[in-house]
């Protein structure tokens, strides 16, 4: 473990490295630049004993840039002074030091004080590191978890599970679009991510559908027609009841998402019938993105339509009309969309 | 062991400063020569003849933490004094006390710079 000792003033130096040296590798700065030096050269440092008062950059300084570049966090910092009482110790502190140790040292304290301090930090930083590596586990459990569940889905409505992986491909690029070209929907990257995950769950609500119904070769009676619709409900009903298997965020976009894909913008969609932005946006492209792909793929109860013709039926209004914003947003990527580019 | 003994003998508490350098007394020896070099670059009688108190507090300040480390108690409580009263705004005040304790700092140079 390396401690860094920064002072102008040798004699402080010496002392210090004096008292730390059998147990700790030492790195002396004689300012506040060398420092700084030392830190970004990448050394490991255990934790920095900081004379406030120096030339060329001073003790502020040093913590500011620690600060900006966020070692603050893992590095222990000990202010060096032989001032009693005053304001640039309060900022010392408010920067993020976490200790102030006065001159004239008293060795024994000190480095009962800073060996404890490393203690505490080298604890911390190790937990911290377990920590992410779980949560990066659980990230990945989650989204394995997501996707199973969508095949399955897949799998009972005689599809090959291609479909769930271009609704989430479609989505993400007409979300990245829309994002560009309309910055009042407030969709940064890390949204829309969790948004094309959660797509993939839209119809999950099919599997309460009959057989006789879901795989029907000719066209649905209106009572069957009633039926099918309740894969919007039924879907948000299934995730109520699972909502801890995945990430909250996720949950709340993929319950929205089963529940409104199927609503329109002039209010003529169901379950609800919601109007306009009141469907959220990304319901709103799930549903572009899910009528996109259901004519342009064959079904038990149809050819698959080509490219134009299916935007043309879109445009068109006749499978329901959407929101103006989204279909400049999907004529901008029409040719990404065109050649597929999105699958990769 | 001279030097010590004189520094000692000009009220130094050599003791405290050797148990501070964990009884390593070539050590604090050869910090105790670095002393008058930087005494003399460190310079508070110019600061205060040019009347730059910032200066004069600053270069003080620095002082006093060395001397405080290596113990020599005269020259330590003199800056401290010095400190203290250039940060209360008592700058004549400071001035004297940093006259007052010329001689002395000056003795303790000559006996570091003369010791073995």
């Amino acid at each position: 473990m390396t401690i860094l000792i920064v002072d102008d003033v040798e004699i402080n130096r010496g002392l210090l490295t004096e008292i730390f040296k059998d147990e700790y590798n030492i790195i002396e700065a004689s300012n506040g630049v060398e420092a700084v030096e030392v830190l970004n050269s990448g050394a490991r440092i255990s934790a920095m004993l900081l004379d406030l008062m120096m030339p060329e950059l001073d003790g502020l300084g040093v913590l500011r840039e620690m600060n900006r570049n966020g070692m603050i966090k893992s590095i222990p910092v000990f202010l060096i002074t032989a001032a009693n009482s005053n304001e640039m110790l309060m900022e010392g502190y408010n920067l993020g030091a976490v200790d102030i140790i006065s001159k004239p040292f008293t060795p024994h304290f000190l480095r009962s004080r800073i060996n404890r301090v490393i203690e505490l930090y080298r604890h911390r930083n190790e937990l911290e590191s377990i920590v992410a590596e779980q949560v990066e586990k659980l990230n990945r459990m989650n989204q394995s978890v997501i996707e199973t569940l969508a095949t399955v889905i897949e799998f009972r409505d005689c599809e090959s599970g291609e479909h769930v992986k271009r609704i989430s491909g479609l989505t993400n690029l007409l979300l990245t679009q829309v994002s560009n070209t309309y910055p009042e929907y407030h969709l940064p990257k890390a949204e829309i991510e969790k948004i094309a995950l959660a797509s993939v769950l839209h119809d999950v609500g099919k599997i309460a559908i009959p057989d006789g119904i879901l795989n029907k070769p000719g066209r649905l009676t209106p009572e069957e027609f009633e039926i099918m619709k309740q894969h919007t409900v039924k879907g948000g009903e299934i995730l109520q009841t699972i909502p801890e298997i995945m990430d909250a965020e996720i949950y709340e976009y993929s319950y929205d998402i089963a529940r409104h894909h199927h609503e329109r913008w002039d209010g003529r969609g169901y379950p609800d019938g919601l109007k306009g932005d009141e469907t959220s946006i990304g319901a709103q492209v799930v549903a572009v993105a899910d009528v996109y792909d259901a004519l342009t793929s064959e079904r038990v109860y149809k050819k698959a339509f080509d490219h134009d013709t299916a935007v043309r039926m879109i445009r068109g209004g006749e499978c329901g009309t959407f929101n103006e914003k989204l279909l400049s947003a999907f004529a901008a990527v029409e040719d990404k969309i065109r050649r597929r580019e999105w699958l990769d | 062991m001279a030097l010590l003994e004189e520094l000692k003998g000009l009220g130094s508490n050599v003791d405290e400063g050797l148990e501070r350098f964990m009884g390593n007394a070539a050590l604090y020896e050869r910090m105790l020569r670095k002393l008058p070099d930087m005494i003399k670059k460190t310079d508070v009688a110019g600061a205060f003849a040019d009347g730059e108190l910032k200066e004069a507090e600053e270069r003080a300040h620095a002082l006093k933490g060395a001397t405080g480390n290596l113990s020599v108690t005269p020259l330590y409580e003199g800056y401290t004094k010095v400190v203290d009263l250039l940060r209360a705004g008592q700058p004549d005040e400071a001035k004297a006390v940093y006259d007052g304790m010329t001689s002395v700092q000056e003795q303790v140079i000559a006996c570091i710079e003369r010791g073995e």
